[in-house]
């Protein structure tokens, strides 16, 4: 229960937890950075869901890219990846990824993850989108679960302290400007205050913002809309992977994912005539060509009445043995089973589904913020993937990235700055406002979720855009009813979901070019990927524009 | 959209003393799961309703539910109208959530030794099975074992034999399992039923753990004493009165013309402790027109040995039993016994098929027996139910030979997996509780198809325990008495 101080009429803190690292989310990042920032010091991790149930990692089903083979190279691993992000990458973080993910690859290992083994005992590796080597890792079609089951072993051998289903609500600033930690709603509605030296943000994506989406429950862009609120700059947040083959039924568990591996494994796309269409679209690639350019090439064949009834396309391997299909994809066998569909002997229907978020808080290589005392890893962040992501290099990103972000904050020296009692009262002004308020928040979830997968989805214009973002910002401004302590988190949440959504639309407007996953029917200037003169779109509190570089003739 | 009304278990700590359901109706998608009719209640009734979930995919095990009595994933089982929706059967916080740290804590964590290198292919493929848990703990809300001991639950038992098997780990996972309630279980299957990713505990788990400790010298006496039996006398009961097989020819033909031929796999217990039982059954095989081919040279099935871990000899078993039948050219053999059908259909690879005596005399259609004056209600062998997959038809069979036949709930009735003989404090408190539920059915005779079931449920309570061969037999005693007594 909240206790109330009765003199002050105020909410009150119930419990101050301090650390020397503290560690937001418990994905795959999260949980790197906790095991390695805790050879420093004393971790403290918070989750808003039961620790590693969280999130995508658990779900990711296709792979982890690494060079692990004698005739790969990481010059090729980062061609790949500059070439499918559209040369908008940082190099020095596509660097660390390329060189790192083998050596982050040998840790999981080591630590007992249970991979599928070639015969001459080297990790199995099996070919992925806009890769010319096949170099994504992977354990049947669970590669994610894997790795976060193997993660919470080794967790679980730290002194790393556990809060599970608390939810940080904002980030806590000290008197020099430095983050200090958290404050955060635990089940009941309590409240926690985090104190830490170093805090790592490792919250996951946001593509709940939008109403067809692959992302679990806890995919609401909280990290980038905290963050943000904090003063932290974010790169790039126009990019947005939809997922060429999301599931169309039935209608509640839309968006799903149907992995990657399908076509990996030689699944083909075929269109209404039952043409395999990629032919027009990309002809060396086919199937394999980069995430981008797949959903582009299926939403085109639905928008022009070449889709099925159900508005998408077929994706078919009834041409592989049924065995083939129990060994490598026995997830995606058993969920459409469940909704009657054996994908061994009929195609699945699939159809583009907004899953990953390229853009995120700027970093460097050692994790940092543009914030003092914020460390950030995984898909919150921005820069490693550029405009579209490979597929495979996320689990890898948050192996190499988290790992760094845990050893850079558990390097970080004492903070000595006093926390600001003010700012703490205005998240309770704030919280109890929402027990005045009047608008459910879920109905303004579902608004939201509409606004932008109609005007912010695959092919964007300028007047949708402006559109959204006036709808967005009166959305924002509604004042959300919590029905108890316990719905207070359902109100943070839209309010964050407002947030990250406000600044995709931002970026979007900011980028007058196409470029990779970004498509603007009203693109302003022709560029080629390579030479474009622009790179990151950025947005803070005190500016928002986009970056120009010079570009070797 | 639709408009369905279910049920809800609702308890909220602060202001109730225990969970109460309440009805809702709901407007539902076509194809929505239980999880958007969670929703829909939150959204449309009660926005306190408190419940997990996280990927909607069946791939965190965070959703975890009973509906209408068994644990599924919310986000995977439809929806449909009328249903009850529970927690777990684990302590309850609010509403639908439950307290899962006191047995997640339970689960084992690797040791990697310094040396930890990628294991060899085998060894991952032998992992991978056990490795798919997501931990959503609907095992360990159905397991029966639980309910008695302090069994620490499948999945836990799981976890230990997938450390078993990794050479990265150094642990010792032999002496924990065994510390976990190794010896408790039953094998009753009752965990592969309700697991969301179809994780085979009792047999990839279990069994294995119990080979291993057998290699170790830690397998329980009694059990020890099992295996001794069998390896002299090729039987796991001991000869006390006149065995079934002592009493019969090699071959039994029909009373009328012959409509087919069956091999009898008779099993220990029919051959040896209740023998009269099989003798029914072959009555009712003769009167039906069966002709059945009993060869005096089988053995015990082995299952005794392989539920135990003491697997050194099995092969040899297998191979008297499989010529016993094969070299007499026999395409079909038949069991009464529901364990040794499940042994014959699941551990061994036979050129004949095997079928339990109720898909036989299905198959065959019988005889109308007259129906007895009773009230009969009908415990599912666990080896039969889900083992073989068979609950239709002793039900059917069943219903024609009774006047009245009630449903009880399905469990364990405790006396497999060796549990009888190693545990029977358990076995005892399982049969316990098999004797409540028959009561509570006000039933005359509780009738099943196995012969452990048989023997067990009858020392856990008085009600009459009859096997459904015998009950079709005095049908049709019963027929011919009213027959003789109009002529």
């Amino acid at each position: 229960m909240v206790l109330y101080n009765a003199p002050t009429n105020k909410m009150l803190v119930d419990e101050i937890v301090d650390a020397h690292v503290l560690v937001i989310g418990s994905g795959g990042a999260g949980v790197r950075a906790a095991v390695e920032a805790s050879r420093y010091g004393g971790v403290v991790m918070v989750s808003k869901t039961i620790a590693g149930k969280g999130g995508c990692t658990t779900m990711a089903e296709g792979g982890y890219n690494a060079v692990l083979r004698d005739r790969d190279s990481v010059d090729v691993h980062r061609e790949d990846t500059l070439k499918g992000g559209a040369y908008l990458n940082d190099p020095a973080l596509v660097d660390a990824l390329v060189r790192e993910a083998p050596e982050r690859m040998t840790d999981l290992v080591r630590w007992g993850a249970v991979f599928d083994v070639t015969d001459d005992r080297q990790v199995a590796q099996r070919p992925f989108g806009g890769q010319r080597f096949p170099r994504t890792c992977y354990a049947g079609d669970r590669t994610g679960h894997e790795m976060i089951m193997t993660l919470l072993d080794r967790l679980d051998a730290t002194d790393t302290h556990l809060y599970q289903e608390v939810s940080v609500i904002d980030l806590i600033k000290d008197e020099n400007d430095a983050v200090a930690g958290a404050i955060a709603l635990d089940r009941d509605g309590d409240v926690l205050l985090f104190r830490a030296d170093a805090t790592v943000l490792a919250t996951g994506g946001g593509t709940q913002a939008y109403d067809i989406s692959t992302n679990s429950a806890a995919g609401t862009g909280d990290g980038f809309a905290m963050a943000y609120r904090a003063g932290a700059e974010l790169i790039d947040m126009e990019m947005i992977q939809f997922h060429p083959t999301g599931a169309i039924y039935p209608y509640d568990a839309r968006g799903r994912l149907v992995t990657e591996a399908v076509r990996g494994e030689g699944g083909i796309l075929l269109n209404a005539r039952r043409e395999r269409f990629m032919e027009r679209y990309d002809p060396d690639r086919m199937e394999l060509s980069t995430r981008d350019v797949v959903a582009r090439a299926i939403a085109t064949e639905v928008l022009e009445g070449r889709g099925t009834s159900r508005g998408g396309v077929y994706l078919d391997v009834t041409h592989l043995p049924a065995e083939t299909i129990e060994a490598r994809l026995p997830v995606m066998l058993e969920q459409f089973l469940a909704y009657g569909v054996d994908i061994r002997r009929e195609p699945m229907e699939v159809a583009p589904t907004a899953h990953h978020i390229m853009g995120g808080l700027r970093i460097t290589p050692e994790c940092r913020t543009t914030l003092k005392g914020l460390f950030a890893c995984g898909e919150v962040t921005g820069g490693v993937h550029g405009a579209n992501r490979l597929g495979g290099n996320a689990l890898a990103d948050t192996q190499v990235f988290g790992k760094r972000a845990g050893e850079f904050a558990g390097k970080a020296p004492a903070r000595s700055g006093r926390i600001d009692d003010a700012a703490i009262e205005e998240k309770f002004r704030m919280l109890d406002g929402f027990f005045e308020g009047a608008v459910n928040p879920t109905d303004v979830r579902k608004d939201l979720k509409l606004t932008m997968w109609n005007q912010a989805g695959i092919f964007r214009s300028a007047p949708d855009l402006r559109t959204a973002l006036t709808h967005i910002r009166r959305l924002a401004d509604k004042r959300l009813c919590a029905a108890s302590t316990a719905n207070l988190l359902e109100c943070c949440t839209v309010r964050n979901m407002c947030t990250t959504a406000s600044l995709i639309v931002r970026c979007a407007l900011l980028r007058p070019e196409n470029r990779g996953a970004h498509i603007r029917l009203d693109a302003e200037v022709a560029t080629d990927p390579a030479t474009s003169p622009f790179s990151h779109t950025y947005v803070s509190l005190t500016r928002e524009g986009i970056e120009r570089r010079e570009v070797a003739a | 959209m639709k408009t369905i009304t279910i049920q809800v278990s609702r308890f909220d700590p602060a202001v109730d003393t225990e969970p109460h359901l309440e009805k809702y109706a709901i407007q539902v998608n076509e194809g929505a799961r239980v999880l958007h009719a969670l929703h829909a209640v939150r959204d449309e009734h009660d926005p306190t309703l408190a419940y997990r979930y996280c990927c909607g995919s069946g791939q965190c095990g965070s959703c975890a539910v009973r509906v209408d009595g068994k644990p599924v994933l919310a986000c995977m089982e439809e929806a449909r109208d009328g249903m009850t929706v529970e927690p777990l059967a684990l302590p309850v916080l609010k509403d639908l959530t439950v307290d899962l740290e006191p047995v997640i804590a339970k689960i084992a964590r690797i040791c990697p030794a310094p040396d930890a290198a990628l294991p060899a292919r085998e060894e991952i493929e032998a992992i991978k099975p056990l490795r798919d848990c997501i931990e959503c703990l609907c095992c360990v809300s159905a397991c029966p074992a639980l309910q008695v001991t302090d069994f620490a639950g499948p999945t836990v038992l799981r976890q230990e034999m997938r450390l078993a098997l990794d050479p990265r780990d150094s642990g010792d996972r032999i002496t924990d399992a065994i510390a976990k309630g190794l010896f408790y279980c039953t094998t009753c299957k009752r965990c592969v039923e309700v697991c969301p990713k179809k994780i085979d505990t009792p047999g990839k788990a279990i069994e294995k753990l119990r080979e291993i400790a057998n290699r170790r010298g830690l397998t329980l006496p009694r059990h020890q004493e099992v295996a001794q039996l069998v390896q002299e006398t090729g039987r796991s009961v001991e000869r006390t009165q006149p065995t079934f097989l002592e009493q019969v020819p090699e071959v039994i033909e029909p009373d009328g013309p012959v409509r087919g031929e069956v091999g009898f796999f008779v099993g220990c217990m029919f051959n040896g402790r209740v023998p009269q039982t099989a003798l029914d059954a072959m009555e009712v095989m003769k009167r039906n027109g069966i002709r059945v081919i009993i060869p005096h040279e089988q053995v015990c099935c082995g299952s005794p040995l392989i539920r135990t871990g003491q697997t050194s000899f099995i092969d040899d078993l297998k191979r008297k039993n499989i010529d016993a039948f094969a070299s007499r050219g026999i395409r079909t053999v038949m069991t009464i016994c529901a364990g040794c059908g499940a042994t014959l259909k699941n551990d061994y690879e036979t050129p004949f098929t095997v079928k339990d005596v109720t898909e036989i005399l299905t198959e065959y259609g019988i005889e109308l027996p007259s129906k007895l004056d009773v009230r009969a209600t009908y415990h599912d062998p666990c080896h039969l139910l889900r083992g073989q997959g068979i609950s239709k038809q002793p039900r059917e069979l069943l219903r024609l030979g009774v006047r009245e036949f009630v449903e009880m709930p399905t469990q364990c009735c405790g006396a497999g997996g060796g549990v009888r003989s190693g545990v029977p404090e358990e076995a005892k408190a399982l049969g316990a509780k098999r004797d409540e539920c028959v009561k509570a059915t006000g039933a005359d005779v509780v009738v099943t198809v196995c012969p452990f079931c048989e023997f067990h449920i009858a020392d856990c309570t008085d009600v009459p325990v009859k096997n459904l061969t015998t009950i079709l037999l005095e049908g049709y005693r019963k027929k011919d008495m009213e027959r003789k007594g109009s002529a």
